[in-house]
C-alpha cells in the first residue's frame, strides 16, 4: 500500500482511470487518506478493437479475493514496492509467492517507488532477495517514480518484451501472448 | 605509455597513472575494471577535457561530475588518470549521495572498445544476467531492452543475442561490454546453444512488444 498504484494507471492510461478508492484505515502502513478497495482501470489503445488493459488492484491481504480473480486472466504484472514501507523486501517476496503462477505463465516486473526519498534497501538487495528466493528467476527490478510517464512506459514494456521473450524460449506455460 | 589492469593493480599507492592523451572510453573502462577488480578501498580521478574531472568513490558505488549522463560525451578526450588509494573509515572522496555508479558504468561501457570485446572477456562464453540495470534511470534503446529480456532468461553468446535480437553483432558486443563492466552477468562455457521457439512471420508481426512501442512512439 502506498507504492502509486493509482498514480501509475494514471500515468499509462489514454482513458480517464475508473478509481475506487475509500479512506484508508491503515495509516500506520501507508499515511495518505485513501486507498485502493477493489480496483483501477486504465487502457491504452493499440489499434483498432485491441487494448492493453490495466488493473490497479490492492495490497491489503482483506483483498485477496480480487487477486485471485484478475491473476487467473492476466498476462503480467507490474509489483510497485513502495520502499519507505517497513519491510518492503519481505513484502515483495510474499507478493511474489502469492502471484507464482502469474510469473509461470507470463512475467513480472518490479517497480520499486519512493526510492529517492526513504533510506530503504537498494536495489541490489531487492535482486540479492529474490535470487536468494528463487535462484532460476531473474526478475526485473526497477527504480520508478509512478507519476513520471516516461518510467511507467519503460517498466510496461520491459514487462511485455519479457513476457514475449519468455514465451520464444519456451519457459512458460503459454507459448504466446 | 597504456593503461593496463595489472599497472593500475600493482600501481595502487600512485597518484597519477601516466595516463596517455586517449579519445572515447576504452582506456577509462580498462582502468574502472580493474580497480573494480581489485576490491579494495581505491578512489579515481579522470580528468576529461572540458568536462571537468570525474570522480569515483567505489566503496560508495557513486561518482560525482558536472556533466549530465543524458549529454555523456562519447568522444570525450582523457587527458589524466588518477587513483588515489583509501580505507574503509576514511571520508567519502566526494559529498554524497553522488550519483549511482552504475548509470557511468552502463555509458562507458556501451561507448567503447569499438564493439569490438572487452579485453577482459574470453572468447566461447555464453552469458547471462544475474540482474537487470536499472532501465528507468539508464538510456537505452528498445533493442538493448529486447537483448536483455533475452540475456535474463537464457544463456547466449554474443552472436547468438545479436542473431535473436536481429541487430548487428556490434551492438550486441557494447550491451554485453556493459553489463559486464557493471558486473551484472554470469558467464560460462559449458552451457548449451539455446533453442528458440520457432514462430511464424506472423506471430513476429504481431508481436505486442513491437505495436506497443509503436504506439508508444519509441
Amino acid at each position: 500500500m502506498g507504492a502509486g498504484k493509482t498514480t501509475a494507471i494514471e500515468s499509462l492510461s489514454e482513458i480517464e482511470v475508473v478509481r475506487t478508492e475509500a479512506n484508508n484505515s491503515e495509516r500506520h502502513i501507508a499515511d495518505k487518506p485513501t486507498t485502493t478497495v477493489a480496483l483501477d482501470y486504465g487502457e491504452i489503445v493499440i489499434g483498432g478493437e485491441e487494448k492493453v488493459r490495466l488493473y490497479g488492484i490492492p495490497g491489503q491481504k482483506r483483498f485477496d479475493f480480487m487477486w485471485s480473480i484478475l491473476k487467473k486472466r492476466a498476462r503480467g504484472m507490474i509489483l510497485l514496492v513502495n520502499n519507505d514501507a517497513p519491510d518492503p523486501i519481505a513484502e515483495m517476496l510474499t507478493f511474489l509467492d502469492d502471484f507464482r503462477e502469474l510469473y509461470d505463465r507470463g512475467g513480472v516486473v518490479i517497480g520499486v517507488s519512493r526510492a529517492d526519498v526513504a533510506a530503504g534497501p537498494t536495489l541490489a538487495e531487492f535482486s540479492e532477495a529474490l535470487e536468494r528466493a528463487n535462484p532460476d528467476m531473474v526478475i526485473p527490478v526497477f527504480t520508478v517514480d509512478p507519476r513520471e510517464r516516461d518510467q511507467m512506459e519503460n517498466i510496461l514494456l520491459a514487462l511485455v518484451v519479457n513476457i514475449e521473450m519468455r514465451a520464444a524460449l519456451g519457459m512458460t506455460m503459454a507459448n504466446a501472448l | 605509455m597504456t593503461v593496463e589492469a595489472n599497472q593500475v593493480a600493482a600501481e595502487p599507492a600512485s597518484v597519477s597513472m601516466g595516463f596517455p592523451v586517449t579519445v572515447g572510453w576504452t582506456h577509462a573502462a580498462m582502468a574502472v575494471y580493474s580497480v573494480l577488480r581489485l576490491n579494495t578501498p581505491v578512489n579515481l580521478k579522470m580528468i576529461v577535457e572540458m568536462h571537468g574531472p570525474l570522480l569515483i568513490d567505489f566503496r560508495h558505488h557513486a561518482f560525482s561530475w558536472s556533466t549530465p549522463l543524458d549529454q555523456f560525451p562519447v568522444d570525450a578526450v582523457h587527458t589524466g588518470l588518477e587513483t588515489e588509494p583509501t580505507s574503509a573509515d576514511a571520508p567519502p572522496y566526494f559529498e554524497l549521495p553522488g550519483q549511482d555508479l552504475d548509470g557511468l558504468l552502463w555509458e562507458m561501457g556501451i561507448n567503447s572498445f569499438g564493439g569490438g570485446p572487452a579485453y577482459w572477456l574470453p572468447t566461447g562464453e555464453r552469458y547471462r544476467l544475474t540482474r537487470w540495470p536499472n532501465l528507468t534511470q539508464h538510456r537505452h534503446t528498445m533493442q538493448q531492452m529486447q537483448m536483455m529480456a533475452i540475456l535474463g532468461n537464457t544463456y547466449v553468446s554474443t552472436s547468438e543475442l545479436a542473431k535473436l535480437a536481429g541487430v548487428e553483432e556490434s551492438e550486441a558486443q557494447r550491451l554485453v561490454n556493459a553489463l559486464s563492466l557493471m558486473r551484472i552477468l554470469t558467464r560460462t562455457s559449458a552451457a548449451p546453444a539455446t533453442q528458440v521457439v520457432p514462430q511464424t512471420a506472423a506471430a513476429k508481426r504481431q508481436s505486442l512488444f513491437g505495436r506497443l512501442r509503436k504506439r508508444l512512439g519509441r
